[in-house]
């Protein structure tokens, strides 16, 4: 029995912690101006997260040894060092978004501008990592993640139209859109699914929990069956997004108009569920991408890190991630749209992608670390088939947003 | 940390390591598993400017940790006091990490981190605490 809830728990957190911001808004935008005609590439995205997240979990499971402490001893320091700067700043453009998402939900829920929200969300997010223990984080914003079902309960009250739907998800190219938009949206959606920090947190979390060989049926549980249902959800916002505000003409620009089909769907009630659910998705991501800034740098200068230990045991690790946060703060004070900084991180997480994933591939393959775990013949297949995907996307990503101007 | 390295055998009897995979840039870990840093470097005994028939071989007299990383990546040289040496003998085993056979208390450790430590996160309410 405690078994069953152990594995159910799992699956639920994966489920709730798979939507960050990112997701969030960009499926949004997407259902509001493509309807469903981008669905794929959130299946695309979603198989791609599993196939990476399981590698790297069972690479931490099995050497002991978190991602990138693997970039620099595969890339060598000069490498790792490119890479460290570029996938440093893309976390802190996510951390900056997500901790902007808090304060947006919170402006939604008290009517109180959502400026004066962001000291309070980043301080409450430093507050956990100074003190909350992992697996509770990991449980309770999962657990309360879970409330954006409700994007899925709105879909439904929504009455969708399954022939038009299916229309929009079997023709490729919607016609009042140029390609270059259409792709540059192809590209900002498997940025969203595909982020480089949950690699970085995943993987460093495996080595704070302990992990060993034993618990990789259970990882890949988490992995195969909570991110697709969070998939799921992804969908049922672009749907959301595609039955209520695409005929109307409404292209979503910000987080209340994300809302606003769940609004007229489920009224109050359904509303409140959804702001809850947006913060605690938002909350557990700001809280994943602070570790992560602290994860990434302490594994190349190899300090001390983890969050289970005492901050004084770990102190460099513990400054970086305070640091990163007065940073973000700094970042959300000048005024700028946190919807806008979500969209500009999305794009250049596909960016560094394939620096994220490249030594994950080349290290699940290396019997001196795997073992008898090195990558099957079908992982492989299906792991060299999404690197030249995510290489192709990562090209393409920085001219398609000069290109379409952040696909206006 | 499952597997052992298994150093191959040179023909002439010796192990062959390979320097750059299995030591450079990997982690070190004190006995207890904590991060204690990674080989930046390694401190051979000393090589002369000119080799005359019959120079002693070299020898890994220890791993070093700091800021000299920088050169391995930019070139050029800086003054090497605050390089961390970790001698050779505390190694105990070369597997994922370098496994060292003392605890982090017996180690060299940064100033940074101890400055840190004792001038910053100490001293903020629940600093000393493990969380949970």
């Amino acid at each position: 029995m405690k078994k069953i809830f152990a594995v159910a728990l799992g699956i639920l957190t994966a489920i709730g912690g798979f939507l960050d911001i990112g997701d969030i808004v960009t499926n949004a935008v997407v259902g509001s101006r493509f309807g469903w005609s981008l669905a794929w590439v959130v299946v695309v995205g979603v198989a791609g997260i599993c196939v990476f997240a399981h590698m790297a979990g069972k690479v931490a499971a099995v050497s002991g040894r978190a991602t990138f402490e693997l970039i620099r001893e595969r890339l060598g320091p000069r490498m790792a060092l490119a890479n460290l700067s570029a996938s440093f700043f893309i976390n802190l453009l996510t951390l900056t978004a997500e901790v902007g998402g808090i304060a947006l939900a919170l402006q939604l829920a008290s009517s109180v501008n959502y400026l004066l929200w962001v000291p309070v969300a980043a301080f409450a997010v430093w507050l956990v990592v100074w003190r909350v223990g992992f697996e509770l984080m990991e449980n309770v914003t999962g657990l309360i993640g879970l409330l954006l079902i409700g994007f899925a309960v709105a879909f439904f009250l929504l009455g969708p139209d399954w022939g038009e739907l299916g229309r929009q998800a079997a023709q490729l190219m919607p016609t009042q859109e140029s390609p270059a938009t259409y792709w540059f949206y192809a590209v900002a959606l498997f940025g969203a699914a595909l982020t480089p920090y949950e690699v970085f947190f995943f993987s460093s979390g495996a080595v704070e929990e302990g992990w060993s060989v034993k618990d990789l049926g259970q990882s890949r549980l988490n992995v195969l069956v909570g991110f697709p249902l969070g998939g799921f959800l992804s969908l049922a916002i672009a749907g959301c997004a595609a039955l209520a505000l695409l005929p109307i003409g409404v292209e979503v620009g910000t987080l209340s108009q994300v809302v606003l089909p769940v609004a007229e769907a489920g009224g109050t009630l359904l509303l409140v569920a959804i702001i809850l659910g947006i913060v605690a998705a938002t909350f557990g991501a700001a809280l994943e991408t602070t570790l992560s800034a602290g994860y990434t740098l302490a594994q190349f200068f190899g300090w001390t890190w983890g969050k289970s230990k005492a901050p004084a045991q770990a102190a460099r690790f513990h400054t970086t991630m305070i640091v990163c946060l007065v940073i973000g703060l700094g970042v959300l004070a000048t005024g700028v749209d946190p919807v806008m900084v979500t969209e500009v991180s999305v794009v250049f997480s596909a960016v560094a992608l394939p620096l994220t994933y490249l030594p994950i591939l080349i290290v699940a393959n290396d019997p001196d670390y795997m073992g008898e775990h090195v990558n099957s013949r079908a992982l492989n297949v299906a792991g060299q088939a999404y690197f030249g995907l995510i290489l192709v996307a990562a090209v393409a990503a920085v001219p398609l947003m000069i290109v379409t101007g952040v696909g206006q | 940390m499952t597997e052992d390295l298994q150093p191959a055998r040179s023909p002439s009897g010796g192990v062959l390591v390979d320097a750059r995979l299995s030591l450079l840039d990997r982690q070190m870990l004190d006995v207890d598993g904590v991060t204690v840093g990674v080989v930046d470097d390694l401190e051979l005994s000393d090589v002369p400017a000119v080799l005359e028939r019959g120079t002693p071989p070299p020898s890994v007299l220890a791993l070093v940790h700091g800021p000299i990383v920088l050169e391995r990546i930019f070139g050029g040289k800086r003054p090497h006091g605050q390089l961390l040496r970790f001698g050779w003998d505390t190694v105990a085993k070369l597997g994922s990490a370098v496994e060292l056979a003392a605890p982090a208390s017996e180690l060299p450790r940064p100033w940074l981190e101890t400055w840190l430590r004792e001038r910053v996160i100490a001293r903020l309410p629940g600093g000393r605490h493990v969380p949970g």
